[in-house]
């Protein structure tokens, strides 16, 4: 299908939904590949550059960490985790082949230093990828500034938080939930993303960065 | 052939208490003055005094008549002093030899320097615009010896240029009072009818000698530069601790954020002319009563530029509280260190990225503080709770860890669990060590899943099962 140049313009920075099931332009540069191919063939690519992530947990430790092994333990990548909750343990860590010099961690329990902490973390050239951790979800306000500056200094962001009602409308360039299926599998549902449609929960193999199970169930 | 400079500045210690305020606050008439006994005499005023009439050597009930909103200080000769010798720390950047002529001059040698700078008005531009980055009024004038120079700026007549003949011709000029001879000279010499240092310079210096004594003859001697007297030449301090004096009381670190500008200044100048950097410093709010408080601020990286120092030592003044008004103020810088010279081209982006990376973190940990900020450590140890952790933030290689399969999250305290609710997956590892200190411990770990399917890290220790970890 061809656009008007204009359009098309729009249509290659994703600005404009069409509607279908999978993406149409995407440029290369602007992505991250997350390390699963199951979830970037979903995602047009992987991650996106500049954008705000929500991940949804159905319960905390559900498996966001092992999803994002593949893009942590990218060389020169270096990320900030703000509020983790719980120590980021070194040993488990470098067996990832995460580098620990590279990871900054913040601990702040006011939100609007937190906040600063990020963006300050998002203007400045040394870091690429900032982690917060938020128990309630962030407010509209909130996300929105993080956006920008996420999207004026083409750094990718993770807001990781409990589950959020869907009617609840924010800034996200994409928001993923994260359940655990009865056959102890981790379910992504992409319940916004840009270029397309929410897709329903499919299964993603983080099992096989985590230690073997004895017998499958 | 000028070789020397004389900076002179009449009102040194009231414009430096100036440059401490906002210019609002530098509207309103302000002036220093001297007791003589009963007879309180104005020694230094500002411009707004100037227009609104008053002078230099009024007395200050006049002078609060001519505007009645003066603001009135007492003149503080130390003071004086100390300013001038910072004067000194900031001039050392561009000229080599300074000379210190307490209270309100400075005597530079620039002879040095011509080649260097590529002319005579090159250096003394660079002079200039040295002395300007503060506000304060002074006279400047070269001459071709020390006296000379002084002479003629401290009579405000100045003379900036390289020709020796028309320093001499101003200094001719110059009535016999600003000759800085002793009064009862300067009364004999006018009595025989000397009106201007001319009139004595085209005398015979033998002839004067026998008339006025030897004092007039060795003063001639050193006008015109054939008598050298010895000069003390000013050696920047290793230290760098300096305090100012506000010229009213201040309650609030906002207000402070002005003579703190003007200090971080001065102490750049002083880094740079040691070519160091620092890591640490300590301000230090003096109250009328009672100790001084005190914020002690760490860099994660080195700094030496004012703008820097000032940046992130305002994050940190956020966090502070006064109790009470504020004095004076006074920083001192810690552990400086020489500047590392950065690896040329190779390790370039490396460099730049950890410059960028701690620059990133002082910043953090002025606003949040430094317990805030961390990095995540590895230690040999086997113990879990010692091997991992994170530290208050510290840059540095790490040993590498042991390819050992174990979770990504450690709890900060281990939980008590309900065995029935876990299902082994993997194990045991039997964790024995520590009996060497007061924290042994003897564990079983195994991995095992939780009835959501998450995969832990639990232990079996004689008090029970606790969960310890999560791999996810």
């Amino acid at each position: 299908m061809a656009f008007p140049a204009q359009v098309e313009a729009l249509v290659k920075q994703g600005l404009v939904w069409q509607g279908q099931q999978a993406p149409l332009h995407k440029s290369p540069s602007s992505v991250l590949t997350t390390g699963w191919p199951e979830l970037d063939q979903r995602l047009g690519g992987g991650w996106l550059q500049g954008c705000v992530h929500e991940l949804q947990l159905q319960l905390p430790f559900i498996g966001e960490l092992a999803l994002l092994f593949p893009l942590l333990s990218q060389p020169n990548i270096t990320s900030l985790w703000v509020n983790p909750p719980a120590v980021p343990y070194a040993p488990g860590l470098s067996y990832q082949n995460i580098a620990l010099s590279q990871q900054v961690v913040v601990q702040e329990p006011d939100d609007t230093l937190a906040l600063w902490a990020a963006e300050q973390a998002l203007q400045s050239k040394a870091v690429d990828l900032v982690l917060f951790w938020h128990a309630t979800g962030l407010s509209a306000a909130a996300v929105r500034r993080l956006q920008q500056a996420a999207e004026a200094a083409q750094k990718t962001v993770f807001i990781i938080t409990a589950t959020q009602p869907e009617d609840d409308a924010r800034a996200y360039a994409m928001r993923l939930r994260l359940t655990k299926s009865a056959t102890a599998q981790l379910q992504v549902a992409v319940l916004k993303r840009r270029y397309g449609w929410s897709l329903p929960p499919f299964p993603c193999a983080i099992e096989s960065r985590l230690p073997k199970r004895r017998r499958a169930l | 052939m000028n070789t020397w400079v004389y900076l002179h500045f009449p009102h040194l210690l009231l414009d430096y208490q100036q440059a401490l305020q906002s210019p609002e606050q530098n509207q309103a008439p302000y002036a220093l003055f001297e007791s003589h006994a009963a007879r309180r005499t104005l020694v230094q005023v500002n411009a707004a005094a100037l227009q609104a009439g008053v002078k230099v050597g009024m007395a200050d009930v006049l002078a609060s008549t001519l505007a009645p909103s003066l603001r009135v200080h007492r003149y503080s000769l130390s003071q004086e002093q100390r300013v001038l010798t910072q004067l000194a720390q900031v001039l050392y950047q561009d000229i080599a030899q300074i000379v210190l002529y307490p209270p309100q001059g400075l005597l530079c040698e620039v002879r040095s320097l011509v080649r260097l700078h590529g002319g005579y008005q090159a250096v003394m531009t660079r002079l200039q615009s040295r002395v300007e980055q503060w506000p304060l009024r002074y006279c400047l004038s070269s001459g071709y010896s020390p006296l000379a120079a002084k002479l003629l700026a401290e009579a405000g007549t100045p003379v900036v240029t390289d020709d020796g003949d028309s320093v001499q011709q101003a200094i001719a000029a110059l009535p016999i009072q600003h000759s800085g001879l002793a009064g009862s000279h300067i009364k004999k010499l006018c009595h025989v009818g000397f009106i201007t240092v001319g009139d004595l310079l085209k005398r015979p210096p033998a002839e004067v000698g026998v008339r006025f004594g030897r004092a007039v003859m060795t003063y001639m001697a050193e006008l015109s530069g054939t008598f050298k007297p010895p000069q003390a030449f000013y050696h920047p301090p290793d230290k760098f601790d300096e305090k100012v004096e506000l010229s009213s009381e201040v309650s609030s670190w906002v207000q402070l954020l002005f003579p703190l500008k003007r200090l971080l200044q001065q102490a750049e100048s002083f880094l740079q002319s040691h070519q160091w950097s620092t890591r640490a410093l300590v301000i230090r709010a003096h109250h009328r009563q009672g100790p001084s408080t005190q914020v002690s601020i760490q860099f994660a990286h080195a700094v030496w530029q004012h703008h820097d120092l000032l940046q992130l030592s305002q994050l940190h003044l956020e966090r502070q509280q006064l109790r009470q008004p504020v004095l004076a103020l006074s920083v001192r810088l810690q552990r400086p260190e020489p500047r590392q010279a950065k690896h040329a081209q190779l390790l370039a982006g490396a460099t730049t990225g950890q410059d960028q990376l701690s620059a990133l973190v002082s910043r953090l940990q002025a606003r949040l503080g430094e317990r805030s900020v961390q990095s995540i450590q590895y230690t040999e140890d086997w113990r879990p709770e010692r091997q991992g952790g994170v530290q208050p933030w510290q840059f540095g290689q790490q040993p590498q860890p042991l390819k050992q399969q174990r979770p990504c999250w450690l709890l900060p305290q281990v939980q008590p669990i309900n065995r029935q609710q876990w299902q082994l997956q993997w194990g045991p590892e039997r964790i024995v060590s520590g009996w060497w200190d007061a924290k042994p411990i003897k564990r079983d770990y195994y991995i095992a899943v939780d009835q959501a399917q998450r995969q832990g890290w639990i232990f079996y220790s004689q008090q029970g099962w606790y969960l310890h970890g999560w791999f996810t």
